[in-house]
């Protein structure tokens, strides 16, 4: 007896009795069915596909309390609890659009982001290695975009109407100090790091999050590259040098080094020189980098560069251009970061990281030694909360120390020092929140104290957008910007107070199908910078003020024409300062009221080879002659370049690349330098300052030696 | 009382085989019509019976492998980019999830390298070089945890044929691969009732190709 009810038991638990049927219809929120979302009795097999009507029907034998789901890409997960008891049972679903998609709005004002994983991006991270006429440089492909001014003598980022100095950089979020590479006076600078380093790279113009300060005008944020995939040794042979890379790879950690020997002696030798060298530049960079997964999601990433360089050469008098001064400078660069990325539990994110900067320049000039050291270190912690879809909370504080020393003999071989240390400590605050797929809106307070001047500041930072149709949207952009005066001010006036500026940003973009419009009204005001009391650079206060306003354009378009890639930019700018030794308000020299560039890319399958091409315009800018009047009165020619480059891959780990800078060998001249005084006329002699050559020529072979014989240097170039 | 213990640990055990045969019949009648699917839409409800199953089953990496399996099918028929992402975002998610449960399993990192193929597609001037590196690689691992793979063998084959032609090399590693994959798919004996057993026709259309 006992047995046949324990059989009967048996029995029950295989065969449930008494099935129901769930059926229903599921939608979207503008009542439209919804095709082949899942629909599922939670931890059964039970459950079933809607059509394409959005209907669903199936069978299940559960019994009691059960949970019933309904998943559909882009969509929120629906469920609701369910009593199974034999009955059958009905649903009418309606499933909610998941906010975070790839076609809602973004924060788009001031900012441009180049990486190989988003798709909704206006640059490609291998977009800035290809770049014609920016030599592999960053800020020279970002000079191709709208809200830039070309700048030949200096090579730097120059952005809306601000100087090169008013951009800074940051690698994992952490702050780099002399970002650009020693260059003899009035020549372009390059920057200290190689693009092929960054996965992602993300340039402001304005408006950019509280999270980074110390940058008047443009924050270039680049984020570098996780583990490393391949183990790979890379060899390049330069018409200017060398260099070899190793990347050794394991299942979680990577390590990657290069050691980068350039020499551009043997090519002074052959191409005719604007500046009359003694020993021209010679330069030894070596840099690593170590990655380390930690747990599902944590990274940790090491980053170090070492740079030495030096050169000479004569400075000739204008007056009299026979007599020479002798000019020899030494530079030592290091750079070190760690950083870390770690998600803690579902909703949290914590990041953070350190930064040691050291820069020492040695300078003799006409026998008499001077020279500066500037070191920094940064220290940061970021903790982000993702409190729902819709919501993202983010606060951090930071530590940035800098101490500089600057030395030289004077006419009595008496060593004068001057120096400052200055730490700022600072923390910020930032909410991004969706109110739907249409509407987003950021805002930050930042909040920083300024060692040297005993001040603490506060500024807002806030930004909306708004898709009011599937594809163009509209941003704003508001905030308060602040940035300590330059080494050369603070080491006179200690107590000198941040420069500031504000910017405002109307920003409307499309991105549809590999094609991107994109414009551009802002307006920007300067406070407080830097002023020479009575013209005297040994008094300075922060009594100067300045504007710079403008639109810009852009368009890229790789869809129209097959194998061709090609982008567009304008800009315009109106801008003036009254600062520094400006006796009346003035556009700086710096600033060109148009700026346009066009740049094309081509993959010639035929004969393996990717063509570039870049031209780019500046409107003249103004230099200050001292045998007229008016201030800054003088207008230097228009700016015209046209480079051009090619690689040529004939095995896939072989590349030969040649590349040209102004080819038409347009003569540009950037200003004009004045003799200290008169000559027997009474007349300021003039000197131009032009391009230290007309034409840059650059010839390069890579191999890359790997077990997989298809890899190349192509995304490096 | 002894009976009452052997009637529950019969019953249990009963169970038990019960529930593996229906997960086996429920896991094949879908293989079955993933294979066969001629439409997107049937392609998706297949996905979703796997995703239905795998998350019954939690430690079974199978229904994971077809849900990814049937995104990376959909992503070939797909033509815009960004849609042709976003299901090699599905299928990747199934794939760490298979992998989750069974990290050294070949067929399993073979699939992955065939989703780092198929990225490749979506923009191959700017992708071409990482993932065809990252898919090879890929390939290679598949091979190593189990040298009898015929698809990672097909799939390495596919895309060799593919470099090969872009830089104008000779093809003939690439048909050498594929020929031996072949031969694979012919000798490959799998334990598991629920393996794989796709890919023959791709190494035959490299091998049309060659001759």
């Amino acid at each position: 007896m006992k047995a046949a009810i324990f059989l009967i038991l048996f029995f029950v638990s295989l065969f449930t009795f008494g099935q129901a049927t769930i059926s229903g219809v599921v939608k979207d929120e503008k009542g439209e069915a919804i095709p082949g979302a899942n629909v599922s009795v939670e931890g059964t097999y039970d459950g079933a596909s809607t059509e394409l009507d959005g209907h669903f029907r199936f069978v299940t034998a559960e019994t009691g309390e059960q949970v019933l789901s309904i998943t559909f890409v882009g969509y929120k997960s629906f469920t609701q609890t369910i009593q199974l008891n034999g009955q059958d049972i009905e649903l009418q679903v309606v499933l909610k659009e998941a906010i975070n998609q790839l076609d809602a709005v973004v924060i788009s004002a001031g900012s441009f982001t180049a990486g190989e994983e988003k798709r909704r991006t206006i640059l490609k991270a291998v977009d800035i290695a290809t770049t014609a006429g920016a030599t592999a440089d960053i800020a020279g492909a970002l000079n191709t975009l709208p809200g830039t001014q070309k700048v030949g003598e200096s090579g730097r980022l120059f952005v809306r109407g601000g100087d090169g100095s008013e951009t800074r950089t940051f690698i994992d979020g952490m702050m780099v100090l002399n970002a650009y590479g020693a260059a003899a006076p009035n020549t372009p600078s390059r920057g200290r790091f190689m693009p092929f380093m960054f996965k992602g790279t993300s340039f402001s113009t304005g408006g950019y999050s509280a999270e980074y300060g110390q940058a008047l005008s443009s924050a270039l944020v680049l984020d570098s590259k996780d583990k490393a995939d391949i183990n790979q040794t890379d060899i390049g042979l330069l018409s200017v040098g060398g260099d070899v890379a190793h990347t050794q790879v394991w299942d979680r950690s990577s390590v990657s080094g290069k050691v980068q020997y350039t020499n551009i002696r043997p090519y002074f030798g052959l191409i005719n020189q604007e500046v009359d060298w003694i020993k021209p530049p010679v330069s030894l960079e070596g840099s690593g980098a170590f990655r380390q997964q930690v747990g599902d999601h944590g990274i940790v990433k090491l980053y170090g560069n070492f740079n030495r360089s030096d050169f000479s050469l004569y400075q000739h008098d204008i007056l009299n251009p026979v007599q020479v001064k002798a000019f020899e400078y030494k530079n030592n660069y290091g750079y070190g970061n760690a950083s870390f990325l770690q998600s803690i539990g579902n909703r949290w994110t914590a990041r953070g990281g350190f930064s040691y900067n050291y820069n020492e320049d040695d300078v003799v000039l006409d026998g008499g030694p001077m020279g500066q050291i500037e070191k920094g270190t940064h220290t940061k912690f970021v903790f982000e909360n993702s409190v729902s879809d819709q919501v993202e909370l983010r606060f951090g504080a930071e530590h940035i120390n800098i101490s500089y020393e600057a030395s030289r003999l004077d006419s009595l071989s008496i060593q004068q020092v001057l120096k400052f240390n200055n730490p700022i400590t600072a923390a910020f605050m930032e909410a991004e929140a969706y109110a739907s797929k249409q509407f987003v809106a950021r805002a930050g307070i930042r909040s920083e104290y300024i060692g040297l001047e005993e001040k603490i500041s506060i500024d807002p930072r806030v930004s909306v957008a708004y898709k009011p149709f599937e594809q163009g949207q509209f941003s704003l952009a508001y905030g308060r910007f602040r940035q300590t005066p330059q080494n050369q001010y603070l080491r006179v006036n200690n107590k000198l107070a941040e420069e500031v500026a504000e910017h405002y940003i109307l920003n409307y973009q499309v991105i549809n199908n590999n094609r991107t419009f994109r414009t551009e009204v802002y307006y920007k005001k300067y406070l407080k910078l830097v002023k020479f009391v009575n013209g005297n650079p040994g008094q300075l206060t922060n009594s100067g003020t300045g504007y710079a306003r403008g639109f810009e354009l852009f368009w890229r378009d790789s869809e129209s024409v097959k194998n061709l890639d090609y982008w567009v930019s304008y800009s315009y700018l109106d801008t003036e300062r009254d600062y520094l030794n400006f006796p009346v308000t003035s556009t700086p020299t710096f600033a060109s009221r148009h700026n346009f560039s066009v740049v094309g890319k081509r993959f010639v399958s035929a004969i393996k080879s990717q063509f570039g091409i870049t031209y780019s315009y500046s409107s003249p800018r103004v230099y200050n002659n001292p045998n007229e009047e008016i201030f800054n009165g003088g207008r230097t020619p228009a700016y015209q370049d046209l480079s051009f480059n090619v690689a040529y891959l004939p095995k896939p780990f072989l590349i030969i690349y040649v590349s040209a800078t102004n080819l038409l060998g347009h003569d540009n001249i950037f200003g004009y330098e004045f003799s200290e005084t008169p000559d027997s006329n009474g007349t300021y002699v003039s000197r131009a300052i032009r391009q230290p050559a007309p034409r840059f020529l650059f010839l390069g072979v890579f191999f890359t030696i790997s077990k997989n014989k298809s890899i190349n240097q192509l995304p490096n170039l | 009382m002894k009976k009452l213990m052997i009637i529950s640990v019969l019953s249990f055990c009963t169970g038990l085989l019960f529930a593996n045969d229906k997960y086996e019949k429920a896991m094949q009648a879908n293989i079955d019509a993933i294979y066969n699917a001629q439409s997107p839409e049937q392609i998706q409800a297949a996905i979703n019976s796997f995703e239905r199953i795998g998350a019954a089953e939690k430690s079974k990496w199978e229904p994971f492998y077809y849900a990814s399996f049937g995104y990376v099918m959909m992503s070939t028929r797909e033509l815009d980019g960004t849609k042709k992402d976003l299901l090699l975002d599905k299928a990747t998610e199934g794939l760490n999830k298979a992998k989750a449960i069974r990290a050294d399993e070949s067929e399993i990192v073979a699939l992955e390298g065939f989703v780092y193929m198929m990225r490749v597609t979506v923009d191959p001037a700017t992708r071409g070089q990482q993932y065809s590196g990252m898919a090879m690689q890929t390939f290679g691992k598949a091979l190593s945890l189990n040298p009898n793979n015929p698809r990672a063998m097909a799939l390495l084959a596919q895309m060799e044929f593919g470099t090969a032609q872009f830089f104008k090399a000779p093809t003939t590693s690439a048909c050498e691969k594929a020929t031996k994959s072949l031969e694979m798919f012919e000798s490959y004996k799998s334990e598991n009732a629920l393996a794989p057993a796709w890919g023959k026709e791709s190494a035959m259309r490299v091998l049309k190709q060659c001759n």
